[in-house]
């Protein structure tokens, strides 16, 4: 299975904006590392003082305005959420030398080579798959229109850089800071030629809106593709803990940890493949607490889902307490 | 102690460029050719291009694609599953991918998972050729599709013929910027005596690297004299060859017969195309054209160009087999000998060396 981590090292640092911070992270052994596709991500392994083993999910950048960075080196934007998770962890923690781990790059947002028009929309930090898409567009002199969207320019981390990738093709749109200035993106996509194909994102409403006004439009799905982690951390997570019955162990989860990775730093190996709640390799059989289960894969049917004796450890939560598992 | 190693192993500032040769890393960040335009049907076809397994298709609105031929689940070959409209279905557990390598459908799964994608290549189709990027796809420009216009010009006639070879790249393209090879390799087509003394000038434009010669007052080569009917006659020649890409070499030649009976010079042009594609390091696809711009209609002329054009390749793959046969085989090793006549291949060699220098050496 490809579990594979690769060992890196922080290789530089730069605050893009007041919450965004730019890391350059380098192979430890200097061999180069995976060549990521545009759109393309990583997770990223750390381990939290506070909460435990930490995993995160980032856009690979690939590099600066054309230039591709160096092979054993890999970009990512990070923004500090408001609460202490993750990324604030990531904020406050990350020095230029921390060591951690990635995965291969994944790539759940692929960019079709062979569109012959293309618009990409980004709004906030969903700015960086879609600059690596800018990037390749620009290279192979593709067609294409981009539109950025932030609240005000201090905000939006690389605004300079995609600009002036994209030249006339690109716009920056600043919806202020109450974000009352919303992009008519019906207005944008009526404007769009048959054959674009339109690669989007952002925040959730976002994404939602412009799958939405694509479908009013009566537009083939497939046209709008987007980039959503569904597996992402929401601000209601909670600790809770986990029993394992027959090998009679108890582990904590932290808020930022899922069971499967508590369970590996445990040394407790557990099957899974995908780890964002697809293959359905991961799911265990639940004891005790189903009916807390905060199910968040896409694999198991709503009968399994109701019953509350399975459970994707990859993905889903328990709404706090124990969950006992039969492993 | 260390510093002297460390002396010693440096190279030597007065040591000579690097030049490439078979055990050079190929250049993939380079259009090649995948298959003539007729090759790639809705018959999927397999083919080995620069090591790497490609399932090659049309869609049904007739477009190329080119997909890595191992599907991602259980690396089962692509191409021997089958083709459902545009959608390329894997002939073990039925998963099933669009042209740009999308899985579509997984028919054991309750979803479609989204990260199980099959990898595509870049196509392109010019004329009769198709055209693929094995490289960084994000380097795929089409205006870097090397010029191949006269195969698909009404005022040009091809015959062609494709080989599969067991050498490598760089060696075949030794091969075709080495005339005087051409007397002794193929006495009976290409070569006369008084052409292969005369004086070949090279220049290099950038990455092209260009020979060329002229003979006033000679006979013609059999190649061109005999279909054109201009055996009796003196003409003037002039031919010039170009390394034009790792993928590509293209060789022109004009024969200008003075007397012709309208009493005016009449200009006979041939253009060769010589389509080379590794398909390891050490064994390649070679397709060729031979085309020319007068007596279109000319069946014997087809004919004579297509068997003669044929027999001098046939001589060249055996030549070059059997020379990468002795390479490989040989246990000790040689430096081979370079002489005036060298200087194209050498500078070919150099520069196929600084573009494979040049690529970063990464998994996809
Ligand atoms: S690892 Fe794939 S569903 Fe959990
Ligand atoms: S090997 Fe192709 S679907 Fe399993
Ligand atoms: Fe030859």
């Amino acid at each position: 299975m490809k579990g594979q981590l690769i060992d890196v090292a922080v290789a530089g640092i730069r605050q893009l904006t007041p919450r965004i911070r730019e890391y350059v992270l380098a192979a430890v052994d200097g061999a180069p590392l995976p060549r990521p596709a545009p759109g393309a991500h990583v997770e990223l392994h750390t381990v939290s003082p506070l909460s435990g083993p930490v995993v995160r999910h980032y856009s690979l950048v690939g590099g600066a305005g054309l230039e591709d960075d160096a092979p054993d080196r890999y970009r990512i934007a990070v923004q500090r959420e408001d609460r202490q998770r993750g990324s604030a962890h990531i904020h406050d923690t990350f020095a230029v030398g921390t060591r951690l781990k990635v995965s291969r790059p994944r790539n759940n947002f692929p960019l079709d080579l062979r569109d012959s028009r293309s618009l990409l929309i980004a709004g906030g930090i969903g700015i960086t798959p879609i600059y690596s898409m800018l990037r390749s567009l620009v290279r192979r002199k593709r067609p294409f229109e981009l539109i950025y969207t932030g609240r005000a320019a201090e905000q939006m981390a690389y605004a300079d850089d995609v600009a002036r990738l994209a030249g006339a093709s690109g716009r920056l749109h600043f919806s202020g800071e109450t974000a009352a200035r919303h992009l008519d993106i019906r207005e944008l996509l009526l404007r769009q030629s048959d054959d674009t194909t339109v690669y989007v994102c952002g925040p959730a409403a976002m994404i939602d809106a412009v799958h939405a006004a694509a479908g009013d439009l009566g537009w083939q799905e497939g046209r709008v593709r987007s980039e959503r982690f569904t597996a992402g951390p929401s601000p209601d997570d909670v600790p809770f803990e986990v029993e394992l019955r027959r090998s009679g162990r108890t582990l904590g989860v932290g808020r930022d940890t899922s069971i499967l990775d508590a369970l590996t730093v445990a040394g407790i190996e557990a099957l899974a493949d995908c780890r964002r709640g697809e293959c359905g390799l991961c799911p265990l059989p639940v004891l005790e607490g189903g009916e807390r289960i905060d199910h968040r894969d896409s694999y198991l049917s709503e009968e399994e889902r109701a019953a509350g004796d399975t459970l994707c450890i990859c993905v889903s939560r328990l709404r706090g307490g124990t969950l006992v598992l039969d492993a | 102690m260390n510093s002297i190693t460390a002396i010693a192993a440096a190279p030597s500032p007065l040591e000579m460029g690097r030049f490439a040769d078979q055990n050079t890393p190929l250049v993939r960040d380079c259009w090649y050719v995948a298959g003539f335009s007729d090759e790639i049907t809705r018959d999927i076809l397999a083919r080995r291009l620069l090591g790497v397994d490609v399932a090659l298709y049309r869609t049904l609105a007739g477009e190329p694609v080119a997909v890595r031929n191992r599907c991602p689940h259980r690396s089962f070959p692509l191409a021997k599953g089958r083709l459902d409209g545009d959608v390329l279905v894997c002939g073990y557990h039925g998963m099933q991918f669009d042209p740009s390598g999308r899985c579509v459908n997984m028919p054991s799964m309750p979803i479609v998972p989204t990260n199980a994608n099959v990898r595509a290549f870049p196509t392109a189709e010019r004329g009769p050729l198709v055209w693929i990027w094995m490289g960084d796809p994000d380097h795929a420009d089409e205006s870097l599709i090397p010029d191949t216009s006269w195969l698909a010009s009404p005022g040009w006639k091809s015959v062609r013929g494709s080989f599969h070879m067991k050498s490598d790249y760089v060696a075949m393209h030794e091969n075709l910027l080495d005339q005087t090879h051409f007397p002794f390799l193929h006495p009976g087509t290409v070569g006369t005596p008084e052409f292969a003394r005369s004086k070949l000038d090279v220049r290099q434009e950038g990455d092209v690297i260009v020979i060329y010669r002229s003979l006033k007052n000679a006979p013609p080569p059999g190649i061109y004299g005999v279909p054109m009917g201009l055996m009796e006659r003196r003409v003037d020649r002039f031919s010039e060859a170009r390394f034009v890409s790792p993928a590509l070499h293209t060789a022109y030649a004009s024969v200008t017969d003075n007397e012709d009976p309208s009493g005016k010079a009449e200009v006979y042009r041939f253009n060769i195309t010589h389509l080379i594609t590794p398909e390891t390091q050490n064994s390649l696809h070679y397709w060729w054209f031979n085309s020319r711009d007068r007596r279109l209609d000319d069946e014997a002329a087809d004919e004579f160009l297509r068997s003669a054009s044929e027999q001098a390749y046939l001589e060249d793959v055996d030549a070059l087999e059997w020379i990468s046969e002795t390479v490989n085989a040989d246990a000790e090793p040689q430096f081979d000998l370079n002489f005036a006549p060298d200087k194209p291949g050498l500078l070919m060699r150099r520069s196929i060396f600084e573009r494979a220098a040049a690529q970063q050496a990464r998994a996809y």
